[in-house]
């Protein structure tokens, strides 16, 4: 096995958390090496492919990770054990490469409510989930979103949504304008006495950062930019580390272990290279930033004599309170073309339904959602509609430009069961135990979710939809089965201040393990109404700030 | 040096050795998984889940293509259950109508859909893969040969764009296509 030359920092993981976790770490100069196991995407591998697109992966997944190398376990609720592959919707993938989501998502840019982090003092116990407040407030983060917004660059205008949490800062870009169905829809909402306004992204509205405006592609949401108008951890922080000198980034390598010393410190990490070869890198401190599932295998498969159960498991808590977010809301065929196709389609939100709903734990925020590609639409139809022949390409046809959809991510409420483990037999290309995830959803979320889609509904309706219907999950096809998860997998590693009930301390510092902190999605105690992204983004940047103050 | 007629021969003489151990094929197959038979079978099928009308069709649009090469190259696990499934249809229809599946009616061929669609044709012919799940799978396939981008062999000449009015293809680093 060789061995690196030591470095004072590891990140694992070049997503959302970790690119930010090194730039912060290399520009206050700590020598940094930046691990990931897929590759710097390149436009090429899947230019306006929907089939291979990370909003469909029919045929492969276009930002990692390889279908065959990278297996998981998905455990029934009858206990029954299926090997999986990336394409599967049970396995709840994320993208492997430089980025990572970040390269491919919509980009919506939301800051958690002040609410969103005392969820159990505003809610009290939910029976059957462990519904926590979180160890910090939104006071303690706001600081860290705004460095975000201004660091990574986002476009939006919070002035016209009353229920935005305060800001000291304005955002960097002017919001983007609302595509048709986004106008439209703003004007009824309006007129229902509702508070629509801009959607905050992660993307430039107008020059910045050294790169150019947004062409507004209808292949947005799902696929790479091809003027690179969209802001990514891939084309802006990591680059701003690798500038600096101290920053490698370390592409194609398999962390497969994280190495202690016999004081119970993490020492580094046992990794193959881009050949397949055993590596060590040690380091003063060491970041996981691989996502709330491969974060926790990662510590799962760290055993040693003082941690015999995993890294930072000795309360038996990695892996569990695994969230994602249920999408829901409603559909509406209008009898006019509703959609110009001006993307990347979602423009226009209400936050009406997060929070202060009677009866509603949470609840979610409204989009018009992002536009369907051919295939997709065909998949998309009502409950009952022909699924072929004629009829079928009828619909196709009458109705591409005539669907509006409002959707949303519902606030889930944890599950102790909701979990990953590792697989005993199942092992990866490395030899590695593979992710095998278990549990399921809470009943509430089932509810809550019929309450957001039936608002969502009541405004499509009064838009004028001439049909309408609900996505709620639990009318067929039921695919409510299974932990959530998804691209906004969160939860896995919960911050809080005992550690019989959480993994990380308030600075996201595993409790157990004083020089090993996790900067992803994991350490989110509950995963908000909103996409996770910035919350992900703004914590990495608080987690290595601490980092950088205490380990340099 | 050889001669065209000696280059012919023996590569049919090697050809014929790769070809022990397939499975039987009378005639060469312009497809990389289905037989001819297999791929006539195939085509009515996708034809009938994405009928020709005043815009092409599954036939026209070469989903079958997309369908030979998507299983050839991704899902290899799946050929058998194509295997399967077009020989339980063909051997329904000769049971039933005394023909195969792509000789019967336009109606009747509906009709048998219908009937896969709803479970509700005799068992006997079914028994290693049941109608509705191959029928889940081709209508699956279908689509995204259909409505997916062409690269993968289906979608020729963006039949699919053309009739969603959507322009085609993208020019890069300009939201502007070429054609629409």
């Amino acid at each position: 096995m060789d061995k690196q030359q030591h470095v004072q920092a590891i990140v694992v993981g070049a997503g959302a958390g970790g690119g930010v976790a090194a730039k912060v770490l290399a520009t206050a100069g700590m020598q940094t090496v930046l691990f990931e196991r897929g590759g710097w995407p390149v436009y090429d591998a899947h230019i306006n492919d929907e089939l291979i697109s990370q909003r469909m992966q029919v045929l492969d997944s276009a930002f990692g990770p390889d279908w065959k190398k990278h297996p998981r376990v998905y455990v029934g609720p009858d206990g029954s054990r299926t090997t999986i592959h990336a394409g599967d919707g049970s396995y709840n993938h994320v993208a492997a490469c430089v980025g990572s989501g970040t390269v491919s998502y919509g980009a919506m840019a939301w800051r958690f409510m002040q609410e969103d982090f005392r969820l159990k003092s505003i809610y009290g116990e939910v029976e059957g989930s462990t519904l926590d407040d979180w160890p910090i407030s939104y006071d303690d983060l706001e600081p860290y979103y705004e460095q975000a917004e201004w660091e990574v660059g986002v476009a939006g205008n919070d002035s016209l949504n009353p229920f935005a949490p305060p800001r000291r800062r304005p955002h960097p870009m002017p919001a983007f304008e609302y595509n048709r169905d986004g106008r439209y829809l703003a004007d009824v909402c309006q007129r229902m006495g509702l508070h629509p306004f801009p959607i905050p992204m992660l993307r430039n509205s107008v020059p910045y950062n050294g790169r150019a405006a947004c062409i507004r592609n209808r292949t947005c949401c799902g696929y790479a930019c091809p003027v690179d108008a969209k802001n990514g951890t891939q084309n802006t922080v990591i680059p701003v580390a690798m500038a600096t000198g101290r920053c490698e980034v370390r592409t194609g390598c398999v962390v497969a272990e994280l190495l202690t010393d016999d004081a119970g410190r993490v020492a580094g990490v046992r990794y193959f290279d881009p050949e397949g070869r055993a590596q060590t890198q040690t380091a003063d401190v060491v970041v996981v930033a691989g996502s709330a599932t491969e974060t926790a295998r990662l510590l799962l498969n760290s055993r040693s004599r003082l941690h015999p159960n995993g890294l930072g498991n000795n309360h038996d808590c990695v892996g569990r309170n695994l969230q994602g977010h249920a999408y829901t809301g409603a559909s509406g065929l209008f009898d006019w073309d509703i959609l110009d196709l001006t993307g990347p389609g979602a423009t226009m939100a209400i936050c009406d339904y997060n929070h202060h709903n009677p009866g509603i734990v949470g609840g979610g925020l409204l989009a018009n959602e992002f536009y369907m590609l051919p295939y997709a639409f065909s998949q998309s139809r009502p409950w009952g509609e022909a699924r072929w022949g004629k009829a079928h390409k009828d619909y196709q046809r009458q109705n591409y430009y005539r669907l509006g959809r409002l959707l949303g991510p519902i606030q889930e409420m944890p599950m102790w069961d909701a979990r990953v483990t590792v697989d005993p037999a199942v092992k990866d290309h490395w030899g590695i135990p593979v992710v095998a995830l278990s549990g399921s959803r809470h009943p509430r979320d089932f509810e809550h979710c019929r309450f957001l889609s039936a608002r969502a509904e009541e405004i499509l309706r009064q838009a004028g939809a001439v049909r309408t219907w609900r996505h709620t999950g639990d009318t067929p096809p039921a695919s409510f089965y299974g932990p959530s998860g998804g691209q906004h997998q969160a939860g896995t590693c919960r911050m809080g201040n005992r550690p019989e009930t959480s993994v990380t301390d308030a600075w996201c510092r595993v409790h157990e393990v004083e020089n090993l902190f996790i900067a992803d999605g994991s350490v989110l105690v509950t995963n908000g109404g909103f996409n996770p992204v910035l919350t992900i983004m703004a914590l990495a940047y608080r987690t290595a700030e601490y980092i950088a103050k205490h380990f340099r | 040096m050889l001669n065209r007629r000696q280059f012919i021969q023996r590569s049919a003489v090697c050809s014929s050795l790769f070809l022990v151990g397939c499975r039987r094929m009378p005639q060469q197959s312009p497809y990389r998984i289905f037989s001819p038979e297999e791929a006539g079978c195939l085509i009515a099928l996708c034809e009938q889940i994405i009928p020709a009308d005043d815009a092409p069709g599954a036939t026209e649009a070469g989903v079958i293509y997309y369908i030979d090469a998507t299983v050839a190259r991704y899902f290899p696990d799946t050929k058998d259950r194509y295997h399967n499934g077009i020989a339980s249809l063909q051997a329904h229809c000769q049971a039933a109508h005394g023909q195969s599946f792509e000789a019967l009616s336009p109606t009747l061929r509906t009709e048998v859909v219908e009937r896969m669609e709803t479970g509700s044709l005799p068992p006997e012919h079914w028994e290693t893969i049941s109608p509705q799940a191959f029928l889940t799978m081709v209508i699956r396939h279908t689509m995204q040969g259909f409505y997916g981008p062409p690269r993968h062999g289906g979608n020729r000449n963006y039949a699919s764009y053309r009739m969603l009015k959507l322009d085609f293809p993208l020019v890069v680093g300009q939201n502007r296509y070429s054609h629409g």
